[in-house]
């Protein structure tokens, strides 16, 4: 199964990247309960390359969890995103890396600015679900596709979520910059 | 937001600042410097590399990553 949407936001590019590198926590998404990065590196082009790992929490009964054969609480995902500030473009791809005797949920999503408007940007995302196993699969497609685009309209209000709260501290950064610069200075002679 | 790790969970908070100041206000900007974050990020990785083999979590690869990579070192 494939879902593909297209939204925008009226935001310009830097924006909804700063807010998406920043998704998690937030109220729309409350299964992501820990974000962790792997690994972080920018290539020769200036290009920021990162590798995270999402831990989800479902809150499945523990009946369920004994049906599906998991002893694990949390499900996991892996992250790889790719920023181009040059080209303004952010990819990001993720899939599970458990449950995945289940299913295979890989989900891709690229941000670009409006080709139109640079006050707005353009988010493409396509998911595919794939759910292993022959007689349940059709029914479950389906259901966990109406839930992947249920998911896909709450990212994008979580994004707008995110923005307003980063715009929050950037006023709040402001204000105390001065009382931070005896501590980056210190920290920037360590390197 | 937390960690895999919860006993990491100070040195995490400490990476994520330093990373998303960087980000938010030298990345877009084409900063040459690259990313300030190096030691802050080693300390946070091997942490994160022990909770993921501890907790058993499928990343293929792991012991091929961290610091001695050098991918992460700023460019100076």
């Amino acid at each position: 199964t494939n879902i593909l949407s297209a939204s925008f936001y009226r935001h310009p590019w830097d924006t909804v990247i700063k807010a998406a590198m920043r998704k998690y926590p937030n109220p729309m998404n409350p299964c992501v309960v820990g974000v962790d990065v792997l690994d972080r590196s920018l290539d020769n082009q200036g290009r920021l390359h990162s590798h995270r790992l999402l831990s989800t929490e479902w809150g499945l009964p523990s009946i369920v969890k004994a049906i599906l054969g998991t002893s694990r609480t949390l499900t996991y995902i892996e992250e790889h995103s790719v920023v181009d500030p040059v080209e303004k473009k952010m990819e990001l791809c993720s899939t599970n890396i458990t449950l995945t005797n289940l299913v295979s949920v890989d989900e891709r999503l690229v941000y670009t600015p409006h080709p139109e408007n640079p006050e707005k940007t353009v988010l493409t995302q396509e998911a595919i679900i794939t759910v292993k196993g022959i007689s349940l699969s059709s029914y479950l497609e389906s259901l966990m596709a109406s839930t992947i685009s249920s998911n896909a309209r709450k990212g994008r209000d979580a994004l707008e979520w995110v923005i307003s709260k980063l715009n929050t501290e950037l006023e709040e950064l402001k204000s105390t910059r001065d009382g931070m610069k005896p501590a980056m200075a210190a920290a920037s002679t360590e390197k | 937001m937390n960690s895999v790790g919860e006993a990491f969970f100070e040195l995490k908070r400490e990476y994520d600042l330093c990373f998303n100041r960087w980000f938010a206000e030298k990345f877009f900007f084409g900063d040459s410097a690259g990313d300030p974050c190096g030691q802050l990020f080693k300390r946070y990785q091997l942490c994160v590399q022990k909770a993921i083999k501890e907790k058993d979590i499928p990343i293929e690869g792991l012991e091929f990553m961290g610091p001695s990579k050098g991918k992460t070192e700023n460019s100076s």
